[in-house]
């Protein structure tokens, strides 16, 4: 069940209508999830156009294919396993072919792409903003050296605050090695930023 | 059986504690160690930090770029080459995609994207209040699959006690078609006079300027650029005019737009859309009325960047930047 609009929609309900040829349904299931589904893409990818994509081609593909889905899993784990593994072949093709990296080299340091996008404020002290803007450029570099898995499943448990369980299911697999895969994850950006906190 | 853990064992854990990831073993063990170690204690407090230090680099994808992925998502949908049918035979009303097919006979639903500025007003994006989707069956309310804007108008107690309630009601409706459709831009040339939804009347402003060649749609870009509140909305109004800034009404408009509108950015655009020559790369084309307007703006303009707009002009046509 999911909450819109003050009043509780059955899911399940909506997913048989969009099925049944009711795009109403559809586009209402679309807005359940979407503003997630683009965070979540926004956040791995930091470029907006890459995040549409990815966007419009999970919803096309839901739009496509949702006479076979089954109820097997929740609608919300099967949009995320098409979501993730767009998200996983762009952020692969992305380390083979090492082209637009979200943070670029610069004259004087590190420039994120994203900065425009999302720039934080910190009013006040500048050597506190000063810091807090290196935390943050040093973060994203860190973020970016993880491999795609480890990157993904830090994003769902940090971001997405996702339990490993379900993300597990989501990636197709135990709930064990997500863990692991968290694991490593945490421990590799603990000792990259280690000496800033 | 536990085994007590080291302080580096204890540490390793700290990520997966604070994301609550721990087995109950696996926390009860931490915890102990934690008990009996102030060093690790510290260390627990930095993982903390470092932990909320990451949430400052998570980025919101802004409202504008959630509505054009919705946008474009409502036109990948009509667009689709293999739209689903319905499983079943219904004797159910049609629903909007089988309405729109309707509307347009399946013709230019086709084309691509680009050929055609296929507007969707409500699919996915839509501008109307969140919907209070009530009604009365069998003597209970109940939610409706169908998306209504209500307002409570009036409330009045019967001489039975119970309460009388007026309800204004209205329907949201998805209408699609091509800018050329006169019905589409009857319902532009609404938006644009919207006067709650400064954003609706840009994007509708945009849209129209796309046709300014109809004189209908250039009065309604004229009354804008001198009337609207909204900064955005008089300025994409201007873009639209343009090409037709040799027209003595929009002249007029731009004028007064350059002597009284109080948004420096406007004034610059009027300036720069009353110089324009036949083309953009053209000295600029100032005809005495125009210096005399130009050498006035000089005499009551406050912002240091209009009035050096100003003085270039005049200056490339040899006019004195002051009047005698």
């Amino acid at each position: 069940m999911a909450l819109n609009s003050g009043l509780q929609i059955d899911e399940s309900a909506l997913i048989r209508s969009a099925q049944q040829g009711d795009h109403d349904a559809f586009e209402q299931l679309v807005r359940l999830y979407d503003q997630s589904v683009l965070r979540l893409a926004m956040n791995l990818l930091r470029s907006p156009e890459d995040a549409q994509d990815v966007y419009q081609e999970a919803f096309l593909r839901v739009f496509r294919n949702l006479d076979n889905f089954r109820f097997d899993c929740s609608f919300h784990t099967w949009l995320y396993r098409i979501v993730t593994n767009l998200c996983l072949d762009q952020m692969r093709k992305r380390k083979v072919r090492k082209e637009e990296p979200s943070v670029l080299a610069a004259a004087d340091g590190p420039l994120d792409r994203m900065d425009s996008v999302a720039e934080e404020r910190v009013d006040g002290d500048p050597q506190r903003h000063l810091f807090s803007g290196q935390l943050r450029t040093r973060i994203k570099l860190v973020l970016e050296g993880l491999t795609p898995r480890e990157r993904m499943v830090f994003e769902l448990r940090h971001y997405q605050g996702l339990r490993l369980k379900r993300i597990g299911e989501i990636l197709g697999t135990t709930e064990e090695a997500a863990k692991n895969c968290l694991f490593r994850a945490t421990q590799k950006m603990r000792v990259a930023l280690g000496d800033f906190v | 059986m536990n085994h007590a853990l080291s302080c580096a064992d204890a540490r390793m854990l700290f990520a997966l504690l604070l994301y609550g990831e721990l087995s109950f073993d696996e926390e009860e063990r931490v915890d102990s160690h934690l008990d009996g170690c102030a060093d690790c204690r510290t260390a627990l407090e930095r993982e903390k930090s470092l932990h909320a230090a990451f949430d400052g680099v998570a980025v919101e994808p802004s409202a504008a770029l959630l509505r054009e992925c919705r946008t474009e998502l409502g036109a990948a949908v009509r667009l689709d080459q293999t739209p689903r049918p319905a499983r079943s035979a219904s004797s159910e009303p049609a629903g909007w995609w089988d309405q729109f097919l309707n509307l347009v006979g399946g013709m230019s639903i086709m084309r691509p994207v680009g050929a055609v500025a296929l507007i969707a007003l409500g699919f996915l994006g839509a501008r109307l209040l969140p919907s209070l989707n009530l009604a009365l069956v069998g003597g209970q309310i109940v939610a409706t699959t169908q998306p209504v804007v209500a307002r409570v108008s009036d409330v009045e107690t019967q001489a039975d006690g119970s309460v009388r309630i007026v309800v204004d009601e209205t329907r949201q409706r998805t209408i699609s078609g091509n800018l050329d459709d006169q019905h589409i831009r009857a319902l532009l040339l609404e938006a644009v006079h919207d006067p709650s939804n400064p954003g609706l009347r840009e994007d509708s402003v945009s849209l129209l300027s796309r046709r300014a060649q109809s004189a209908e749609i250039r009065g309604a870009l004229v009354y804008l650029v001198s009337h609207d509140p909204n900064d955005g909305v008089r300025l994409n109004a201007m873009r639209g005019l343009k090409a037709y800034a040799a027209d003595p009404e929009v002249r007029g408009a731009l004028s007064r737009a350059l002597l009284s509108d109080a948004n420096p950015g406007v004034r610059t655009q009027a300036i720069d859309l009353l110089i324009q020559g036949p083309d953009d790369q053209s000295l600029p084309k100032v005809d005495r009325a125009m210096i005399g307007t130009l050498q006035e703006l000089m005499l009551r303009e406050n912002n240091a960047s209009v009035r050096q707009r100003c003085q270039r002009v005049l200056e490339a046509i040899n006019a004195s930047a002051e009047v005698y």
